[in-house]
């Protein structure tokens, strides 16, 4: 499902953010990130929604390679990957139930069934009573299962999460762990990049581990 | 492959809204956020319509002028003084003949009498012109050349002068005709300084909602980006904003129709007055519905292109 063969990214300031890098991921299997911070975590994730292209090597996703695949062809390719940032990305002047719902529009789904989707997708998250509160007035682990259910809410194949507990405590780091764990179980495939060791080790599913380029 | 057979098995199972469905959220998303911030899109639209209603008015200016001339009542004319001497009937045998010819339409005899006549009733000097024992006004042919003649400047009408001039019986010639050609040309000159203050009011209008969305942009360089992150086209990005441009355009073209319209009724008592005064029955006509509509696609269309351009750039800039 991802596969990065010898992959090297450079910015164009210089900074070079990942080095020969090689990786397989199979279909619907869990794994976690780690790696220092400055380790290329968050460029190894942008490397696989596209929203980047590697300077050396190629990246094949959802057997769409980052050689050949064309640019009017991404947004397309993007709606099968879920993300989700460490600080949520969420719209503060829309409500719960139209972030989530964000995602579907722009798939350019009937409200009929974006209504059905996103509450789908909220009860998951567990926040089906907070559809029509604001962002604002959420708790910070309440946004971040805002930004799950955005993340899943039109199913993707691949989940993609940067840092998603960073921000929070150890018990509701570990339910966002689980929820996780429960679409990986629906059949998605699932990575995470995190420091947080303890938390991984728990979850007992493979450890990827990126070390910091020697510059 | 296994993201094609996904998306075929996602989209067999829920139908899509489709492009007009896109199109409808995007013009009451824009419509939405135009009145979002009023106090700033009031002032967008000012711009715009201050920008628009110059070029507006100056040809409602040039459209008045124009039908000053091209009015029938007031058809340029050319006055045949004739000799002293000369009888009523003689002058009227000759009007006859000159209504025969080809570059006129119609010769009226206004005799010395009735000139007279006029003259007492219109200026008031009766008391002065009952000293005098004779008219010392002549009789006078008024002839009216046929309109195609004072529609192309030059020579015909000349050369009409100097054969009406060789006529024995006539003293002197007129012509009306001559300041009609004069407005005419310098109309001829005000309308291409209109086009080119037009055009530069347009790239005005095409700048102020280029940057106005530009602000737009920054305001929801966020929206952009997450949408972009789960797979927002640039078409549907684009899009919400090229309906506020288009908004911007159409709103502005329509306040500055009201601006316009406003500045004719303060102008309408004072010019009827004036026209009064020349014993004319002229009034200001008002914006046609063919220019009326040609304003606001115009505007619109401005607006959409200003937009376009700022949402490019942005869009540009941003890629991945």
């Amino acid at each position: 499902m991802i596969e990065f063969k010898s992959v090297t990214k450079q910015y164009p300031t210089g900074q070079l953010a990942l080095y020969n890098v090689n990786l397989k991921l199979a279909q619907g299997e869990m794994a976690f990130l780690t790696g220092h911070s400055g380790a290329g975590k968050s460029t190894l994730l942008r490397l696989i929604a596209m929203l980047d292209t590697p300077t050396e090597g190629e990246v094949v996703i959802a057997g769409q390679s980052s050689k050949t695949i064309k640019k009017s062809k991404i947004p397309a390719f993007r709606r099968n990957i879920g993300i989700i940032f460490q600080d949520h990305h969420l719209l503060d002047d829309r409500s719960v139930f139209d972030n989530v719902a964000l995602p579907l529009k722009i798939e350019g789904m009937r409200p009929h069934d974006i209504k059905r989707r996103v509450r789908a997708a909220l009860d998951k998250v567990n926040l089906l009573q907070k559809e029509k509160e604001y962002p604002v007035m959420l708790s910070a682990g309440e946004k971040q299962r805002v930004g799950i259910a955005r993340a899943v809410v039109n199913k993707p194949l691949i989940i993609l999460a940067d840092e998603p507990t960073g921000n929070l405590d150890p018990d509701l780091a570990h339910d966002i762990m689980q929820t996780f764990k429960q679409f990986n179980d629906f059949g998605s495939t699932v990575l995470i990049a995190s420091h947080d060791h303890t938390l991984i080790q728990n979850m007992k599913k493979r450890i990827i581990a990126l070390r910091k380029v020697k510059t | 492959m296994a993201v094609k057979s996904t998306t075929a098995k996602r989209q067999a199972t829920t139908a899509s809204v489709g492009v007009a469905g896109h199109h409808k959220e995007a013009i009451s998303f824009s419509l939405s956020r135009l009145w979002q911030s009023p106090l700033s899109t009031w002032i967008t639209l000012a711009a715009i319509a201050i920008a628009l209603s110059l070029p507006a008015s100056l040809h409602l200016l040039l459209k008045n002028l124009k039908s000053l001339t091209d009015d029938k009542r007031e058809v340029p004319t050319i006055s045949l003084f004739i000799k002293q001497g000369i009888s009523e009937q003689q002058a009227r045998d000759r009007g006859g003949l000159l209504e025969e010819l080809s570059d006129i339409d119609k010769v009226i005899l206004v005799p010395k009498d009735k000139a007279l006549d006029d003259f007492r009733r219109i200026t008031g000097f009766a008391e002065t012109l009952e000293t005098l024992d004779e008219n010392p006004l002549p009789h006078v042919l008024v002839v009216t050349p046929h309109m195609n003649l004072i529609g192309d400047p030059g020579l015909d009408l000349k050369k009409l002068a100097r054969k009406l001039e060789n006529y024995p019986e006539v003293d002197l010639v007129q012509m009306d005709i001559e300041w009609v050609q004069r407005l005419r040309g310098i109309l001829r000159i005000a309308e291409r300084a209109i086009l080119v203050i037009s055009i530069l009011l347009a790239l005005t209008v095409l700048l102020v909602v280029g940057n106005t969305i530009k602000l737009n942009i920054e305001n929801r360089k966020k929206e952009i980006e997450v949408s972009r992150m789960i797979g927002a086209t640039s078409a549907y990005i684009r899009r919400p904003f090229l309906y506020s441009g288009l908004w911007y355009g159409l709103f502005g073209g329509i306040m500055s129709l009201v601006f316009v319209h406003f500045a004719l009724l303060f102008l309408v008592s004072p010019v009827n007055e004036l026209a009064q005064l020349y014993g004319s029955t002229f009034t200001i006509s008002g914006l046609g519905v063919k220019i009326t509509l040609y304003i606001l696609i115009a505007s619109s269309f401005l607006g959409l292109v200003g937009a376009w351009i700022a949402v490019g750039r942005h869009l540009r800039k941003t890629h991945y």
